[in-house]
This record gives structure tokens, sequence and C-alpha cells, in this order.
């Protein structure tokens, strides 16, 4: 039986990489009360940009992000311009219209893809892929560490830039109550296209980082999808600290079984999704609606 | 005027005769493959392959039939690598095109599809590229040239026993056994299981896990292995799931006696996506450019002048498929479906580039052949290992650390 450090530090990596995939989820959602299933997509077109600058201008997959994140923040401004908002909107929670519109939109990214790049298997090896250190007498993959330091920069850049900046406050006023938000003078359609901005180029983002682990063809990033699902309906939706601790709840979870149980690895998306049914239907609102819950309770008493 | 006109509508009769009877000559032949979407990359290998052997055919001639050469009228069809679709493009093929066989696509899961439908239409049907045993034995009309994965694992313990009779290595080995939970990674399992059944003492099974196509985090299921402290790593996965898994497993700095991924190893895109970390790594295929058969040499030869590369396994068996197909075509002697079926049945192929050197059906319709085992060597090298009487040479056993 393993201990428990090691859990702890292959969870909390783990959780580094869950995030990033589910950050730009739940951005589109939060602003918009859009599931973007397109972005599976995207993060294929990220994994495949960054191969591109890669074999083509031997350019560093990490060093790629500096490309890679204003080329999708534009895209994804231009696939909202161009299509997402002439979309019915919908109050209450995701229309039909946006679901299949955006499932579209991901199968024309693949057909892209298989056209650019035909559906031969491709993947990045530099001169650290294989390399491994040593966190707290555990050894980890060292790509999978600079991907937690990616996520973790992610994390406090999003925190510092919707709260300390106007477009950021902004954005949290559109997905807190779009209609007060536009009588107070914000431009909310500016707004949703900057938040489909942003989602995008996280979307790309976490598809560079994931193309320094794994190797991908056009349909790369499908189970990565579902995982991510179920990280945002965790973390409440809308808050990122609360994403990064649905992922943290996932990784640990799938951890913890496969080191303390002898339930077979294979039922690892099946916790995934036991978790998604239990935390829509025990807590709706995520882990920081239980906690708001639980920290009522508290004060009550 | 009158005249002229009834000389042309008896000319054009004429001509439209000589047209259909020259397609009465034709042999038609129907393919259905996957040349776009996902398993696009061997599609396509196996369209080229396709389309030589029965070019090759069709510039001598045509084939011989009862003293007649027949040109080969080839339709082929893409089903984008979707199930539903191959299995109506068969159908197309049997109902409106009228072919007079057909040849499979590429992967079990679309063959799996493909298959139901010759029995409706009684048209014989070979595939090339399906593996798993639960698509044949079900339809008289149904053939494969792809040997069954549980011929594979067990070619690869036979190998392994090999190892431990030279002495290079010492039993009892515990083997780790991971395999994707598809048909393939189950008759992978299944060959192991035969084997330690048959021959019980020398190997035990220390951990059995199965993961699912495209895992997300394989460090779970390593640390599984981790803990199991087995001497053997058998594994059967996909190309991607091989890259992700043993970049985890070199990442923890896993080390075993002896190292498989099942049929993968030696794929240059591996290689290129994991370098150094394939070397010593042994696999099983159903065929290698390796080969020491004359045959085979001629074929490296032939595959090269004509397309510029190196021929790989998916080559082979595509080429080898049309061939054994004509072959049972002029055995029969006609295109009549019920004698094109039993010259199937009955046909041996004797100079196949294949493992064994012929290629022959069983009473279930898939041809069992033996495997060759490769291992990587440094420096991008491949040997074949086994079977003794085709090896290039000597395994490594056990991996260096």
């Amino acid at each position: 039986m393993s201990s428990l450090l090691p859990v702890l530090v292959n969870s909390l990596l783990a959780a580094g990489l869950y995030a990033t995939m589910a950050y730009g989820l739940a951005m589109i959602y939060g602003v918009m009360r859009i599931i973007n299933l397109a972005h599976a997509g995207v993060m294929m077109l990220g994994a495949y940009a960054t191969f591109t600058l890669f074999t083509r201008f031997h350019m560093d997959p990490f060093l790629s992000l500096l490309v890679v994140v204003p080329l999708f923040y534009f895209l994804g401004v231009l696939v909202y311009r161009a299509i997402v908002r002439r979309l019915p909107r919908a109050s209450a929670g995701p229309s039909m219209e946006s679901l299949l519109l955006l499932f579209g939109l991901w199968l024309v990214l693949q057909n892209l893809a298989y056209f650019i790049w035909t559906g031969e298997t491709q993947s990045i090896l530099t001169g650290y892929t294989m390399k491994s250190i040593e966190v707290l007498g555990v050894r980890v993959g060292l790509p999978l560490v600079f991907v937690f330091a990616a996520s973790a920069a992610s994390l406090l850049f999003l925190n510092l830039f919707l709260r300390r900046t106007y477009a950021g406050r902004a954005i949290r006023a559109v997905t807190q109550n779009r209609d007060a938000a536009w009588l107070s003078g914000i431009d909310a359609e500016r707004v949703s296209a900057a938040a489909f901005g942003i989602g995008t180029a996280f979307a790309g983002a976490a598809g560079t980082l994931m193309s320094t682990m794994y190797a991908f063809t056009p349909d790369f990033g499908r189970s990565f999808l579902l995982k991510a699902f179920c990280i945002i309906v965790l973390g409440g939706m809308e808050s990122f600290t609360g994403v990064a601790a649905g992922a943290l709840v996932l990784a640990l979870l799938e951890n913890a079984v496969s080191a303390w149980t002898p339930i077979p690895t294979t039922f690892q998306d099946a916790i995934s999704f036991t978790l998604l049914v239990l935390a829509l239907v025990l807590f709706p609102k995520g882990l920081p609606g239980l906690a708001a819950g639980l920290s009522r309770k508290v004060t009550a008493r | 005027m009158i005249r002229n006109s009834l000389r042309a509508i008896i000319g054009i009769g004429c001509l439209l005769a000589g047209v259909s009877f020259a397609h009465a000559q034709e042999i038609k032949i129907g393919a259905v493959l996957p040349i776009t979407g996902k398993e696009s990359k061997i599609g396509g290998a196996y369209k080229q392959a396709t389309e030589l052997a029965i070019k090759e055919v069709n510039d001598a001639g045509g084939l011989d039939l009862g003293g007649q050469k027949r040109k080969i009228n080839l339709i082929l069809l893409d089903d984008t690598s979707d199930g539903a679709k191959s299995a109506q493009l068969v159908e197309q093929l049997c109902a409106q095109e009228k072919v007079d066989a057909v040849i499979g696509g590429y992967g079990s899961q679309l063959v799996q599809a493909q298959s139901v439908v010759p029995e409706r239409y009684g048209i014989p049907y070979i595939s090339g590229g399906a593996g798993a045993r639960g698509i044949y034995g079900r339809s008289k009309w149904v053939f494969g040239t792809l040997s069954p994965v549980d011929v594979l694992s067990q070619t690869q313990m036979d190998f392994l026993s090999s190892l431990v009779a030279a002495g290079k290595l010492r039993k009892p080995l515990k083997i780790a056994l991971i395999t994707e939970n598809t048909e393939h990674g189950k008759d992978y399992v299944q060959g192991i299981h035969d084997y330690l059944k048959a021959h019980p003492g020398t190997f035990s099974i220390a951990v059995e896990e199965s993961f699912e196509l495209y895992a997300p985090d394989f460090k779970p299921l390593l640390t599984r292995v981790q803990n199991a402290k087995a001497d053997l790593f058998m594994a059967d996965a996909h190309l991607e799931d091989f890259i992700s898994m043993q970049r985890t497993y070199t990442q923890m700095g896993l080390t075993h006696q002896m190292l498989t991924y099942g049929a993968r190893g030696s794929d240059a895109a591996a290689r290129k996506a994991l370098g150094p970390a394939t070397d010593y790594i042994f696999a099983s295929g159903w065929w290698s450019d390796l080969l020491p058969y004359p045959q085979v040499k001629a074929f490296n030869a032939k595959w090269k002048t004509a397309t510029g590369a190196e021929p790989q396994w998916y080559h082979a068996t595509a080429y080898e498929t049309v061939r054994v197909l004509l072959t049972a075509i002029r055995k029969a002697g006609s295109v009549k479906p019920d004698a094109v079926r039993s010259a199937l049945a009955s046909v041996e192929l004797k100079d196949s580039i294949l493992p064994g050197g012929v290629l022959k059906f069983t009473s279930t319709g898939q041809a069992v052949l033996p495997f060759v085992v490769t291992q990587n060597k440094p420096g991008d090298k491949v040997d074949i290992v086994w079977p003794r009487e085709a090896k290039t040479g000597d395994p490594v056993a056990p991996i260096p650390r």
C-alpha cells in the first residue's frame, strides 16, 4: 500500500494539469452561460500549433505559449463575433442552439486538422520530455512539474486580472448579472467577446501544455473534455479558485482509489462521472457553494 | 435519311453492346477503407497497397480466368473511419455496384461493423486489417489475413520461454499485465492466460490491469505496477497510449527484465516520440521487412521502387489480402460467389510474404500465421529475434539498466 506523501504529490501535479484544461471552459460558461463543446477541438488545435512551431521554428513548447495565447485569444474573439454572438441568449442555462453550434465547430476543427496535419500520430520530444525530478521524495516527470507551475501561474493571473483590472471587474459584473452590468455602462457584448477570447486562449494554452506530455491526433481532447466538465461542475462553474479545488478533489480521489483500494484503474472515468452526478445532486453550486453553506450553518450556531 | 438514322442506331447499339461486353469481362472488386478520419494513416496505406497489387495484375494483362485474361475494376470507397458508414458502403457495393468480392477495411471495430453485410448478399469478403477473433466464424463469407491477437501474445510467451531456456532470464518470473480495454486487449490477455495454463511453473501474473483508450494519466496505473515488483512488463496499447505510458514509465524510473507493448515498439512515430526510451522494447508483428525470404526481399524492392519508401507491416498484409483473393478467384475459374468462397476456404498462397511463407485460412475464415518478434536496439536498429529461423540478431535479455 502506498503512503500518503506520493498520493498527495501525484494528486497535486495531476490537479495542475486538470485545472489547466478547465479554466477556459469555466471562463466562457461564467460569462455567457455557454458550454463550449468546441473546447476539446481548441485544445487539439493548440497542441498542433505548438507542434508546428516546434518542428518548423524549433520553438520550445513552453516558449510557444507567447505565440499561442495571443493567437488563440484573437481566434476566440473572431469566432465570437462571427458566430457565437448570433446565438439566442438564454439566461437560465446553455441553449440547445449553442450546444449544437459549438459541437459543429468542434467537428469542423477536427476535419480541418485532418486536412492540414493528416491523422498521423504526432508528438513533441524535447530534451526534458523524459526527465524527472524528486519532489518530497517522489519521482515525477519534469513536463508535469512545468505544467503545474503554468497552471498555478494561470490561477494567480486570473485572480489578479479579475480583481485588480477594469476589464476583469467588468467580466465579473457580467458574470453576476449581465443586464445590471449593461445598465451600469458596461459594454456586455465587448466583455463577452473578450471572455470568449480569454477562454479560447486558455484552451489553446492547455493544448500547448498537454502536447509536452501526450501524443496527439485530430481526435485529441475528447477524454480530457469529460474530465473538464466534471471539474467545472465541482468548482462551481464561475470561480477559478473553485475550479482549481475541483481539479484537486478529482485528482486526489483518482490517486487515492488507485493507491488504497483494489478497484481496477479502468474505473478512473467512472470515478469522475460518479463525482459529477453526486456534485450535481448534492451541491449543484459546486465546492464554493458547499463551503458557503457549511460556513452559514457554523455562523448560525 | 431513314437509312442513315438506322445505321447510326445500329452503330450506337453495337458500341453499347461492346462496352457492356467489356464490363462483363471485368472482375469487379469493391473495397471500403478508412482513407480519412482517425484510421486514415493506416487506411491510406491499405489503399496504396491494394491499388499496387491490382495494378500489377492489370499491367500483366489481367487475371487469368479459365484461359481468358480479365482486367480488375477496383471500386474503392472511403468510410471516413465511421463504423456505421463502413457497413452501409459495403452494402452499397453488394447491392448497387454488384461487385464480385469485397475487400474490408482496417481496424477491428470497422471490420466488425462491415462483416455482418456479406452474409445478406452472399458475397465473398476478405479483410487484411482485423485480428479480433470475434469477427470470424460467424459467417462463411468472411475471411481475414490478420492472425489473432491471442496468438501474438502466445508468441511473445514462447519467446520469453526461449530466453529462460537459454539461461538469459531466471525463473520464476512475475508478469505485470497491462492492456487496453478493447477486444484487442482482451484477446491479448486471453493469449497469456491460455499460455500460463498450458505451461505452468515458469511465469505468474503479479498484477493485471486494464485502461480506457487515450487515458489522461497513467501514473496511478503504473504506481500499482511499481508496487507489484514484477520481473516482466507486458502491455497491449494503441500508439498514443504506448507513447504516453512509456513516457510516464521512464519518468518514474521503472525497470523490468523485459518490456513489451504488444504490437507496438518499432513504429517510427514512437521512436520519434520516445527516442532512446524505446531501446530494448520487444514487439510482435504480423510482418517485418527483415524476414529472410526471397519473396520478401523482392517485395521490399518492388515497394520501394513504386512508392519510394520502406514497406511497413500494413502494406504487406493489405498486399497479400488482394493476392490471396485473386488467387482464389483464379482457382475458382469464375467469379460465381459460391465458387470464390469455396476457393478462398481451401486456397494456399505458397509464395506468401507473410511469416511462415504460406497463407491459408482456418475453418473460421481467419488465417493463423506465426508472428515475428522484433527487438529495438540502440541507434534505431531493429532485429528479428524470434522465431529462431528468421532471426537477424540475438535478443538482449535482461534489458541492461
